[in-house]
């Protein structure tokens, strides 16, 4: 394992990506190694999203390098045109195995056999059958980590995977991706939720440049804080049951109307 | 009161309806799961002036036809690939161009005024056996693609950013998609014209949508449908003299309309009296903190 795990699944180095000539996020240096969980940290339109779609090889690099060991498997953000979508679960996580057979076949029973593993370990087994689209958010959440099992993915990707769940889906979805880690995979999630990146191996901080990448105990620090999100930070009192809690403040805006 | 197909050429006509129905039932869902109605309502217009060509210079129509929609699907389809999703206005603009062209070309270079309204419409009473042929070909080519590329084009449609990692992102499978539907809204122009060919590729897959949940018995379903809103559409213009492309459009817009009101009618009376719909017609989405989710084992309920 310590062999396997020396050598990187991604590493990037002075990477910039953009849609047009000019870069949305750019000095992006960070590796990810197989076992660990980095949290992507970034305030709405800092680049976590095009870092992801950079590493699934929709966006080209404008500059710098990106090497990828492995092909990625991602858990998207929900889109209401998926919801709509004619497939049950078993169909989507069937879809992992499309690259593994010759382009005119059909999945055969070994394939359905792997899928239906794949949703039973994600917790699933009995809404296998069920339209994607009826599941609830953390279950189909679940469904598309089931597709990236299918795979066979060594480095997956979650973009706001805990965005709208409920505590219990949370804690279900964390566990799963513990697994993933502890499998050797590599996992890299983003999330609005700085409390909970400090679970993790590491984090990556961004707005539209990486502001600091580093294990969250020594990275999360204040200042980062206010780098990555742009805004005042607070420190909110002890509520009952937790300690202390930051809160990020908007960023000022100075109207000069008149 | 059906002595309509006691007649050779209405027999033949059906004969050419049912086989269009096999490829629009079938490339139908894709062209809606995929989000491709207007383009193939665009590829079918570019055809027009392909048409006017073939006709005033004396080639094979189909020839002309297919050559020009061929040019629009390679364009879309080079578009699509680098990524500029979003071809709706640039389908917008070469449709309107294509019918310019073809008008000009008909009344001032090749003076084909009386053909123009069969190109645009149609002439599904005069199909010859060219028509059928090109029918069984388009049918056949469109059943093998969905058997052998249909998984690709749905994994690629439900996930476009997951393609790449699942090894399905083949700019080829999509552009044989592409070229099918020109393929086969030049196979339906015989028999509805330029302008209606969604009244056959698209209108009977939309129905069909609204009634079933997965692709097999949404395709068999639109293929049967097709099928009777064609033969429908013989028989009833036969009986009343009108145009068969456009009767055979205005049943499919019909039934399309009355399934869409049962559909809503249904989902309202749930909603009011929250009890299961009949007909399968359950709306499909349900969202987090409905009462339906949650009663159906939605997380929050553990």
């Amino acid at each position: 394992m310590s062999g396997l795990a020396s050598a990187p699944l991604v590493r990037t180095d002075a990477l910039a990506v953009g849609y047009g000539a000019a870069p949305v996020l750019s000095d992006v240096s960070f590796d990810l190694r197989a076992g660990e969980r980095i949290g992507v940290l970034g305030p709405n339109g800092g680049g976590k999203t095009t870092l992801f779609r950079a590493l699934l090889g929709e966006l080209k690099p404008l500059g710098g390098a990106l090497d990828l060991a492995a092909r990625c498997g991602t858990v998207p953000q929900t889109e209401r045109s998926r919801l709509d979508f004619p497939v049950s679960a078993l169909d989507v996580a069937l879809m992992g195995a499309i690259a593994g057979r010759p382009w005119w076949k059909h999945p055969g029973r070994a394939e359905r056999r792997a899928a239906r593993e794949a949703l039973a370990r994600v917790g699933l087994a009995e809404l296998a059958d069920r339209s994607f689209g009826e599941l609830s958010g953390g279950q189909r959440q679940r469904v598309l980590v089931a597709r990236a099992l299918v795979q066979d993915a060594r480095i997956v990707l979650l973009d706001e995977p805990f965005t709208g769940l409920d505590a219990v889906s949370i804690r279900r979805l964390e566990d799963l991706l513990d697994e993933l880690a502890g499998e050797g995979r590599g996992v890299l999630i983003a999330t609005h939720d700085v409390e909970q990146a400090r679970a993790w191996d590491r984090v990556l901080c961004l707005n539209r440049r990486q502001v600091a990448f580093g294990p969250p105990a020594e990275t999360l620090s204040l200042d980062v804080l206010a780098a990555t999100y742009g805004g005042s930070i607070v420190t909110l009192p002890a509520v009952a049951g937790e300690g202390e809690r930051l809160a990020l403040l908007p960023p000022h805006h100075h109207d000069h109307e008149h | 009161m059906f002595e309509a197909f006691d007649y050779p050429f209405v027999q033949r006509a059906l004969v050419e309806v049912l086989l269009l129905s096999l490829a629009a039932g079938t490339l139908g869902t894709w062209i809606v799961v995929r989000g491709l109605a207007f383009y193939s309502h665009g590829v079918a217009a570019a055809a027009f002036p392909g048409l006017v060509l073939a006709d005033g210079l004396g080639f094979s129509a189909t020839l002309g036809a297919f050559g020009v929609a061929l040019l629009f699907a390679l364009t879309v389809g080079q578009l699509a690939a680098r990524g500029r999703g979003g071809h709706d206005s640039l389908t917008a603009l070469v449709l309107v161009a294509a019918l310019a062209i073809g008008v000009v070309l008909a009344s001032d270079v090749f003076h084909s005024g009386a053909n123009v309204e069969t190109l645009l419409f149609g002439s599904l009473l005069a199909v010859d056996d060219a028509d059928i042929r090109l029918a069984i070909v388009v049918a056949a080519l469109a059943l093998l693609a969905t058997w052998t590329l249909g998984q690709r084009w749905l994994a690629v449609g439900f996930d476009p950013s997951a393609a790449r990692g699942l090894g399905v992102r083949s700019p080829a499978a999509d552009l044989v998609l592409l070229v099918l539907i020109a393929l086969a809204a030049v196979a339906t122009l015989s028999a509805v014209g330029a302008l209606l060919a969604t009244a056959l590729l698209v209108v009977p897959a939309a129905t069909v949508r609204m009634a079933t949940r997965r692709m097999l018995p949404w395709q068999l379903g639109t293929i049967v449908l097709a099928a009777a809103e064609g033969t429908a559409g013989l028989w009833l213009s036969f009986e009343t003299n009108a145009p068969p492309g456009a009767t055979i459009a205005v049943i499919a817009g019909g039934i399309f309309a009355l399934v869409a009101l049962a559909r809503s009618a249904a989902t309202m009376y749930t909603r009011t009296r929250g009890v299961a719909q009949p007909l399968g017609l359950r709306p499909r989405v349900a969202f987090e903190n409905s009462p339906e989710a949650r009663s159906r084992g939605g997380e929050g309920a553990r």
